[in-house]
């Protein structure tokens, strides 16, 4: 009788329990967030109005270095909440199920994000990445070690600078920016058109020190001199080199700079959706942002951060100019699994090309 | 029955241990390589194609032969250097020998990356090759000669390798009968002679030993040529690496791999007559 009564009223108080957590909605249902991410992304200064909306929500990362990591894992089953690979494996993402449509409304810092840059995370009338930060790749030169300073993309084969010259050891960087310069549209090529891009990336290596690999290293190499001009580098070690008192300049080829965006996209597998929205709106928050733009050099998908981030670099890249995103900077595009295997497959052939 | 369990006993552990991370891998990269992709749907799909790009792709077999070149070269320097080194070892060190051989082992405590890296170092254009050539007046301006090339690949391999092939081969003259050479003496031979017609011959088996203990690895290197090789000094674990790292394309990456394992197993075989598993060992 007494135990009856006992185990009727435990079951009571857990339907009430029940009850209760389901009216609250809001309270996470998980301790922690796992973000997928390139490693130098993790500081809390990226988020830090996630901190305090939860913080009891851990954040923990999980790191790649490069995109095709990224992807493979997350294809090799691991559950990742939220992540941030770059536009040009965007679609794959979503062509292979990966990720989910993102609410845009519950994002408050949606209504300044960069239209153009929005437009990239949209597939099929879907917002399934946010934009985050921007950059571009040009070539950095030393000014001071060579006799004329480069404004084209073909610059990079004049002898004039055999030796001292490095590509980025990257297949679509390469066949992209070799397009650029052959004048052909980089995501339109016939296989002619192909045949000579690789000819011509054969052609580059007389001028070539090295490949580079590692983007720290290659700043140290120019620093130390061995190279003149970095190909596909990106806006962080032009500053690092002029904050360290180095004569570089970070040129605008004729044809125009190439520009990347990477972004957070929510993992078809993610735990709580409240959650993965709150994290991505801190992450676009203008506080945010701007810390991004003043630490890493590069652009920020929420134009409210231009406002409050340093003046000077955001005057050194242009980021103010709403040209440079529509007009000025040739922005890599999300490729197909058939364009990412002839581009790796050029590369590949040349690299082994005796 | 006895003999049976210790045996038993003795070579579960490491036999398991191979079975899970060195057989079974082996056979899961097996079955990729007949493999259409890497991911979902395609991974089930049966076919022969990733051979037969291998069959077309003259550009990886170029590399594959150019990497077999460059591995032999480093064995051969490496048991060059170490031929001197393990004979003076073995038959002048006196005492002094376990200290010396010591003294060889210890650059291999330090990391692998910190050795190629102070090779970097060593090469480039600020580096001490450059300030040694400056200073003699050999050269009028500093420039990362070497670096980046195939023969920079081949130098930090062989300064990495080398104690590795000076031990196989100072086991191999430690074997060797001091009478033999007594006796070849006392019957008037003059030292090169009981040297190139007894030292020599008796310590083939250690130096082929030696041989094979850097070919191998260095046939499949990829750290290497990625920091000091350069555009002319990449090989074919690049290759490789490239078609499981980035191009994600792990069918045709295990075809270039079970092609260079068929090509090591061929040389192995063939050595193989030549040397006895415990010279590899050096004991």
């Amino acid at each position: 009788m007494n135990t009856r009564h006992r185990i009727s009223r435990t079951i009571g108080l857990a339907i009430g329990g029940l009850t209760l957590a389901a009216c609250a909605g809001a309270a996470p249902q998980v301790s922690n967030l796992i973000v997928l991410d390139w490693a130098g992304y993790e500081l809390p200064e990226f988020w830090a109005p996630f901190a305090e909306a939860y913080p009891d929500i851990s954040v923990d990362y999980s790191f790649f270095a490069e995109d095709a990591e990224a992807f493979a894992k997350l294809q090799s089953g691991f559950e990742a909440d939220v992540l941030h690979p770059c536009s040009s494996w965007w679609g794959l993402y979503v062509e292979n199920g990966l990720v989910q449509p993102i609410d845009t409304s519950r994002l408050t810092n949606w209504a300044s994000v960069q239209p153009d840059l929005a437009a990239q995370g949209q597939f099929d009338g879907e917002q399934y990445f946010i934009p985050w930060e921007w950059g571009y790749e040009s070539i950095l030169v030393r000014t001071d070690l060579v006799e004329q300073v480069p404004d084209s993309w073909t610059d990079l084969w004049d002898p004039q600078y055999a030796g001292h010259v490095a590509l980025w050891d990257a297949g679509e960087a390469n066949f992209v920016m070799t397009a650029v310069a052959l004048g052909f549209d980089p995501y339109n090529t016939t296989p002619e058109q192909r045949q000579q891009i690789r000819q011509r990336l054969v052609e580059i290596k007389p001028n070539l020190l090295t490949y580079w690999v590692d983007y720290s290293e290659m700043a140290q190499m120019i620093a130390a001199g061995d190279l003149w001009m970095a190909s596909n580098a990106w806006p962080d070690a032009y500053g690092y080199l002029l904050d360290d008192g180095y004569e570089v300049d970070y040129i605008e080829p004729a044809e125009g700079r190439l520009g990347w965006v990477c972004g957070y996209g929510i993992s078809s597998t993610a735990r709580d959706l409240d959650l993965a929205h709150a994290f991505l709106d801190a992450l676009l928050a203008p506080e945010s942002m701007a810390y991004l733009i003043d630490t890493y050099y590069y652009g920020a998908a929420n134009a409210a951060a231009l406002e409050i981030a340093d003046p000077d670099i955001v005057a050194l890249l242009d980021l103010s100019d709403p040209g440079v995103l529509t007009r000025r900077t040739i922005f890599y595009q999300t490729l197909t699994e058939e364009q990412r295997d002839f581009m790796t497959s050029i590369w590949d052939e040349v690299k082994a090309a005796p | 029955m006895e003999q049976r369990q210790r045996v038993a006993l003795l070579l579960g552990p490491p036999g398991l241990w191979l079975t899970v991370f060195f057989l079974v891998p082996l056979g899961i990269m097996a079955v990729f390589s007949f493999r259409a992709g890497s991911f979902g749907a395609e991974r089930e799909l049966f076919t022969l194609d990733n051979y037969r790009q291998f069959l077309q792709d003259s550009a990886a077999q170029h590399l594959l032969w150019r990497s077999t070149g460059m591995a032999f070269l480093t064995a051969a320097f490496c048991i060059l250097l170490a031929y001197p080194l393990a004979y003076f070892l073995s038959f002048q060190a006196g005492t002094n020998r376990l200290t010396l051989l010591t003294v060889l082992i210890i650059p291999a405590w330090t990391s692998f990356l910190l050795r190629i890296l102070a090779w970097k170092v060593i090469l480039g254009s600020t580096g001490a090759l450059n300030s040694l050539l400056l200073w003699t007046g050999l050269i009028e301006e500093t420039a990362p000669i070497l670096l980046f090339s195939r023969e920079a690949v081949i130098v930090a391999l062989v300064y990495v390798w080398l104690p590795f092939v000076a031990l196989p081969i100072f086991a191999g003259l430690e074997r060797i009968d001091r009478r033999l050479l007594e006796a070849a003496e006392d019957l008037g031979c003059r030292p090169w002679q009981s040297f190139l017609r007894i030292t020599l011959p008796l310590s083939i088996p250690g130096v082929l030993a030696g041989f094979l203990s850097v070919f191998i690895p260095t046939l499949g290197e990829y750290v290497t040529p990625l920091l000091v090789g350069g555009v002319n000094g990449i090989m074919y674990g690049n290759l490789i690496q490239d078609q499981f790292t980035r191009a994600l394309n792990w069918p045709l990456g295990s075809v270039l791999s079970l092609v260079m394992l068929f090509l090591v197993v061929l040389f192995t075989l063939g050595f193989g007559r030549r040397v006895r598993l415990s010279d590899l060992a050096g004991v």
